[in-house]
């Protein structure tokens, strides 16, 4: 597991990873053949962007505080394919699939890191940063179940 | 038809709605208990697909349920009904027995009263505002039962009315899909004197009330009197015509078509996105239900074994999934079984074809989830793992969700599996126009009320529009596209300025 020096080391890390998913989502979008799923990664890139802010926020100073609320975890993600990221035209759905999963992925992590700390303020920093990660989630799997599983 | 409410206070005052209202005291009214549809015994209905299961009224019953009805001041369940239907003039019309000018109250509004008298949810429409349900927390008047009866009077007298057709303007208009939203805009634009042509892809006139709704629920004679009238009116159909396909837009346009109706529906079939999924018997409901709606593979004859199968699971909740489930076992399943991740509560399918389904012995798995297809080495489906749901905390918008509860995976037996989770809109006509404003979810964007797209020529309405939504939401569209392009196309073409 990778090795974190210090608090700052652990927020620099996880602001790189924003990057990198605002990244992979802007290049999804260049890739994408129909506008408006050009349009909806654009978003998911701007959304990323915004998680990336609030980190350097963080690092350069601004409170955070781990909720004792435990955020609900749909578990829609867990049972379904993962996407095809190659291809050009990804559907909504699977563009809220793909999202599910990436932001599953980033939880796990952080939640891992979190048990692996050995000293209280980097595991109350990952166990923050995990929570903020399923509130993303959140976010995309109410939108799937609001829109996407209407019949069902 | 704009009507203001001064209009249907006025209406109400006429001196036959008075006499009738004095005729009969509201307290006798009240103590008449609500009409029972006449339906085929289950165990006789199930033997075929196309024995329909509400009989319908007789006049008398259809009479006295009329008389059931206050004739309100305030006729709240006008407001409850997507295109406001003139309710209790049509019902008090059935009350005094003059069952001919109720059907061309229910015209002035709805262009295929038979059909939704039979498919429209009134439960959650009309029916749940009126005053029975709202005021007395009675069972409401049965306004789809009397719209029903009256259609269908009107079509089994012979006398079905014609409506006026104003003069021929010459002007070329397109619909493409004949849907209930493309009917619907083609006989308002007839009736404007436009020449009409709907463009069909498949070779039945009628979309979902042919390929999807089965013939239990709506039967396709009913559907075709409505397309015959339309012919009457001179509207034209082709069929096995794909737009976007057989010919673009810009090639009718070079026909001289001037303007365009997308009335091309959400037929496109979602899936889950679980393993297992594209194994060999299982089967989206529209490819189910168009094989046997549109193909007979319901025949004894018919080829098509694949469709027949012991035990048959339906994925989902909506009316799709009923109405699959329905036909599996009228296709003889043993086992004819829905799978719904949500409580029974929660189903969107109408209440009347939850309970019509229980009658016949469907089985429910409710707050029940497919995880994963199990197939045989011939990569047949043969069992389904299921995870079961429980209902989680209420959200910030208070809907409790379902969340899987791990360890509680087990397998059931499917020969068939129908997949009914949803449909998302038609893709070709989004893709293939340029400059057509298209939402994330593939609908078509129109100026709400307006039903104008982005290209000023193009209209649309109904399911390509809405997503999966409803006939007389699609119906209703089809109404208010008619009327804007009739502005439009009279600006542009016939320098007539019109009234907003
Ligand atoms: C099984 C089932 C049961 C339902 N039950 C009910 C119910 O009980 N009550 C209710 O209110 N609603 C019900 N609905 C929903 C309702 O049927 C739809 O909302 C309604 O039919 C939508 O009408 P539409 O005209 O927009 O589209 P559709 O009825 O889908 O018609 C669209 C037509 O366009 C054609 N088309 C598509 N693309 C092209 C093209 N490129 N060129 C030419 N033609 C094209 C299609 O073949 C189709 O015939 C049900 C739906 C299904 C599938
Ligand atoms: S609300 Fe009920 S009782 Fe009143 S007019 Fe409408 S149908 Fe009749």
């Amino acid at each position: 597991m990778k090795e974190f020096n210090s608090l700052e080391d652990i927020l620099d890390f996880a602001i790189n990873e924003e990057q990198m998913a605002a990244d992979f989502y802007t290049e999804l979008a260049g890739k994408m053949k129909h506008q408006e799923m050009k349009d909806t990664f654009e978003q998911y890139a701007l959304e990323e962007l915004g998680h990336r802010a609030k980190l350097e926020a963080i690092k350069s100073g601004k409170k955070y505080q781990v909720s004792e609320a435990k955020i609900a975890d749909l578990k829609i993600a867990d049972y379904l394919l993962d996407v095809d990221v190659d291809k050009s035209n990804i559907t909504y759905q699977e563009a809220l699939i793909l999202a599910m999963k990436k932001e599953k992925i980033a939880f796990r992590l952080y939640n891992d890191l979190a048990s692996a700390a050995t000293d209280e303020p980097s595991k109350k920093l990952f166990l923050m940063l995990a929570q903020e990660e399923a509130k993303h989630k959140l976010r995309f799997e109410v939108e799937y179940d609001n829109n996407i599983l209407t019949e069902n | 038809m704009e009507r203001s409410e001064e209009y249907i206070k006025n209406e109400r005052k006429q001196e036959w709605r008075v006499e009738l209202q004095k005729l009969t005291k509201a307290k006798d009214r009240m103590a008449i208990e609500r009409v029972e549809m006449t339906e085929m015994a289950p165990e006789e209905r199930i033997k075929s697909q196309r024995v329909e299961v509400n009989v319908g009224l007789t006049k008398e019953q259809a009479m006295l349920e009329a008389t059931r009805c206050m004739d309100c001041v305030n006729p709240t369940c006008m407001e409850g009904c997507p295109v406001s239907i003139n309710i209790p003039k049509f019902i008090k019309n059935i009350e005094r027995g003059n069952i001919l000018e109720a059907a061309s109250v229910l015209k002035e509004t709805s262009a295929l009263p038979a059909v939704c008298g039979r498919v429209c949810p009134q439960e959650v429409q009309c029916e749940q505002r009126c005053f029975y349900v709202e005021k007395l927390n009675l069972p409401s008047v049965a306004i789809g039962h009397l719209e029903r009866f009256a259609a269908d009077f009107e079509r089994e007298s012979g006398v079905i009315s014609v409506p006026k057709i104003a003069e021929a303007n010459g002007i070329k208009v397109a619909v493409i899909g004949s849907g209930p939203s493309g009917l619907s805009f083609a006989g308002d634009m007839a009736k404007l004197g436009y020449d009409v042509t709907v463009f069909e892809a498949l070779h039945e006139i009628g979309g979902v009330l042919k390929y999807g709704i089965p013939e239990f629920r709506l039967p396709n004679a009913v559907v075709d009197v409505e397309i015959e009238n339309l012919r009457k009116m001179g509207v034209k159909f082709i069929t096995n015509y794909i737009v976007g396909q057989t010919a673009s837009l810009d090639d009718l346009r070079e026909e001289g078509y001037k303007a365009f109706y997308v009335g091309s529906g959400a037929g496109l079939p979602r899936f889950m996105n679980i393993p297992g999924e594209n194994s060999n018997g299982i089967m989206s409901s529209n490819e189910y239900l168009t094989r046997v709606n549109l193909m007979g593979a319901d025949s004894e004859e018919s080829d098509t074994p694949i469709l027949r199968g012991k035990n048959v699971v339906v994925v989902g909740g909506g009316n799709t999934a009923m109405d699959s489930v329905r036909t599996a076992k009228r296709l003889g399943a043993e086992r004819a079984i829905i799978v719904y991740r949500r409580s029974e509560e929660e189903m969107p399918a109408r209440v009347e074809e939850v309970h019509h389904a229980k009658q016949e012995g469907i089985e429910f798995l409710t707050l029940t989830n497919p995880i994963e297809y199990i197939a045989d080495e011939n990569s047949r489906v043969k069992q389904i793992k299921v995870q079961k749901m429980e209902l989680g905390e209420p959200d910030a918008s208070g809907r409790r969700r379902p969340i899987p509860m791990e360890g509680s995976e087990y397998t059931i037996d499917a020969t068939v599996v129908v997949v009914a989770v949803g449909v998302s809109p038609n893709p070709l006509i989004p893709n293939s126009v340029e400059g057509l404003e298209v939402s994330k979810w593939g609908t078509i964007e129109v100026v709400k009320d307006k039903m104008q797209s982005s290209i000023p020529e193009v209209f649309a309405g109904g399911d390509i529009v809405r997503g999966g939504a409803t006939v007389i939401l699609a119906m209703g569209d089809g109404r208010k596209a008619a009327k804007n392009m009739n502005i439009y196309l009279q600006e542009k073409y016939l320098s007539n300025k019109v009234e907003h």
